[in-house]
């Protein structure tokens, strides 16, 4: 069987259309047809490409020196071509996947990104934490000496006060595994932040607004408990990872498309953080009790930082949101959990040359 | 088509790909990409090159890359060997110390590796692009570009970045001179002073109008990039002029914007060939060159690396 049709032929050497007429035998699949040159061209079917341009099909041959080209018009030429091919699976997989229609990739669309989307929300998090456990802690030594010659290089540090911290903290069990080096610094910040390497900074304008010593025990117990839990370590590598993740999807759409995924990324980082307080309160309420303190320090510590607001300088490294929340959780665990409490003459006295 | 030749040639760009289409293409790429961890990329690289190069038209004749993946997947490898020596180099140095020196010899690295990344790329693409079969190819003398391309960093910094305008139309009009159209060449005739004056008022009337005016500003660029643009064979040329106004650009830069947003980024493959006729729609063609007679003269050029290395480092294709 026969079928003809007019064509246009490029024979990859000028930009000279030939108009040709070409011969399909629909049983080998052979395309016949005589150039200007009088040289007849046998083209078979599954060694070519071929691509849709509007309405024209455009079959490409690759040779030695360079790409021929014809061009059908005709579209029951072209549909005997395609029929052709289909019979004798021709077509492979990927141009069936391309042809599956735009529902089949809508649908494919959607699953992906919500693939995309419960991989972002729960595996890249979990990665992320878990190649903590890769790091050395030697890195998180080095990590923070950068950070405190960065930030504490203009910062008041107290030496003598650190002193006194140090000798507070030292009365207390905080269930470190790392040594824990406390630093004092004069300044009106309502805030205490803990550096990966186990250094606490407590700037004295938190201190300056406890009323009792229970309150900075707390406080410290709570600052224990991110170091103890490399916080801030894990922090960094979600952060990380979620970012290297968005960008490694996004990397080939475009700007637009970055600027929201970083958005958005920063914006996860802000509930990992909520997390990790919630962990840190937690082990932090737990070494209060141990320490025979008064846990209603911490109800107390929180309604102080409550009361500061929005002026809390929010901290690269851990800061405390103070939510209704947390003040609530902490309540629950005061009733519920059974306490021995004994008055500490050394802490408050060290505590009160602190206040001065 | 006409044999004789008349002094005037018609001559018609278009986009022809659909969103649906390019869609399809984008959405099995995501997967293909995904189910191989990444090692798909080339491959989709080069479909997506096909598709957009493949849809467009002159005179109802389509453009075509004949770029594989296989080839881009080598220059992946290779971009990929450049980037862990750097990096190798940049860890060791910390490892003893010298954090400093490190990043600095990164730096350094990725910005000589920029003209070569530029040549390359330009390099590998034009020699797989055709149009009636007939070669695209770029000329441009790599040891030279190099040369250039720090003379003018040099000029750039002595001056304080003032010279980056002329920075980029240099090296515009160092590239775009270099590409060939089988027999026919490309011409850029930007100049850095007119560049320079023209963002300085497009920054200005930008902050007066509260934005108003970007679009507008945007105009003016795409119509510095085209109108600049020429092709000469011969005695003869053509020249390409933009017809796109500042209410133009609003049309496509906001729909644009609200496609991608309203969509979670699905809409992209539309964004993608809406602005591709976008581009075409508004390039206008006049000249004698009468395209039939365009011969087959440049070589056959398959290595990729330049490509990817660019890729690596984000530029933007188009200089
Ligand atoms: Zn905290």
């Amino acid at each position: 069987m026969n079928q003809e049709a007019a064509g246009i032929y490029f024979d990859g050497k000028s930009a000279a259309p030939q108009a040709v007429t070409i011969v399909l035998n629909t049983l080998n699949g052979v395309l016949q047809f005589q150039t200007e040159t009088a040289t007849v061209e046998r083209w078979l079917l599954g060694e070519l490409s071929f691509e849709n341009v509007g309405t024209t099909l455009q079959l490409q041959k690759q040779q030695p020196d360079g790409i021929a080209i014809l061009k059908i018009t005709d579209s029951t030429f072209a549909a005997a071509i395609l029929k052709f091919r289909k019979e004798n699976k021709q077509i492979g997989w990927y141009e069936k996947m391309l042809a599956s229609g735009m529902k089949f990739h809508l649908v494919l669309g959607l699953v992906i990104l919500g693939l995309i989307g419960l991989t972002y929300v729960y595996a890249i998090p979990w990665v992320g934490e878990k190649s903590v456990a890769l790091i050395p802690e030697s890195f998180d030594d080095t990590m923070s000496g950068t950070f405190i010659s960065d930030n504490l290089l203009f910062s008041d540090v107290a030496s003598d006060k650190s002193k006194v911290l140090n000798a507070f903290a030292k009365e207390l069990q905080l269930n470190n595994k790392k040594k824990l080096k406390f630093i004092f610094v004069e300044e009106d910040i309502v805030n205490a932040f803990a550096l990966p390497d186990g250094t606490i900074v407590v700037y004295s304008g938190i201190v300056d607004k406890m009323q009792n010593y229970d309150e900075l025990v707390a406080l410290l117990g709570h600052e224990a408990a991110h170091v103890n839990n490399r916080h801030s370590m894990k922090m960094l590598c979600r952060n990380l990872s979620g970012y290297l993740f968005i960008s490694a999807i996004l990397g080939d759409a475009n700007g637009i498309m970055a600027t929201i995924g970083d958005n958005v990324n920063s914006f996860q980082s802000l509930s990992f953080s909520r997390e990790f307080e919630q962990e840190a309160d937690r082990e932090g309420f737990a070494i209060v009790v141990k320490n025979k303190v008064d846990p209603n320090g911490m109800l107390n510590l929180f309604k102080r930082l409550q009361d500061e607001g929005d002026s809390i300088i929010p901290e690269f490294l851990s800061s405390h949101p103070v939510t209704k929340q947390r003040i609530a959780t902490t309540r629950q665990l005061v009733k519920s959990t059974p306490q021995q409490v004994e008055a500490n003459s050394k802490l408050q006295q060290l505590f009160q040359q602190l206040k001065k | 088509m006409e044999e004789n030749v008349p002094s005037k040639m018609h001559y018609q760009l278009d986009f022809k790909g659909k969103g649906e289409t390019f869609f399809g293409i984008v959405i099995v790429n995501w997967l293909l990409t995904i189910v191989t961890l990444g090692l798909y990329y080339p491959w989709a690289k080069a479909k997506t090159l096909q598709f957009l190069f493949g849809q467009t038209t002159l005179n109802d004749d389509a453009f075509a890359f004949h770029g594989t993946g296989k080839e881009m997947f080598k220059g992946f490898l290779k971009a990929l060997l450049v980037f862990a020596v750097l990096f190798g180099i940049m860890g060791a140095l910390t490892y003893l110390g010298h954090q400093g020196i490190g990043i600095l010899v990164l730096y350094l690295g990725i910005f000589a590796i920029m003209p070569l990344a530029i040549h390359g790329s330009y390099r590998y693409r034009m020699s797989r692009t055709t149009w009636r079969g007939i070669r695209f190819g770029y000329r441009g003398d790599q040891a030279e570009l190099v040369k250039l391309f720090f003379k003018w960093v040099f000029f750039t910094i002595i001056t304080l970045g003032i010279y980056s305008s002329w920075f980029q139309m240099n090296l515009r009009r160092y590239v775009i001179g270099n590409i060939r159209f089988g027999d026919a060449e490309m011409n850029y005739d930007g100049d850095g002073g007119d560049y320079l004056l023209m963002n300085i008022k497009g920054y200005f009337l930008t902050i007066f109008t509260f934005g108003i005016y970007s679009f507008w500003w945007q105009k003016e660029i795409f119509e510095y990039y085209v109108n600049n643009l020429s092709l000469h064979k011969d005695d003869k040329r053509i020249e390409f002029t933009s017809t796109a106004s500042g209410a133009d650009f609003i049309g496509l830069i906001v729909i644009n914007m609200l496609l991608i947003v309203f969509t979670l980024g699905l809409g992209y493959s539309w964004v993608v060939t809406r602005t591709m006729k976008f581009i075409f729609d508004h390039i206008q063609l006049d000249g004698n060159i009468d395209l039939n007679t365009l011969h087959q003269t440049e070589e056959n050029y398959k290595d990729a690396t330049g490509e990817d290395v660019s890729d690596f480092l984000d530029m933007d294709f188009i200089v």
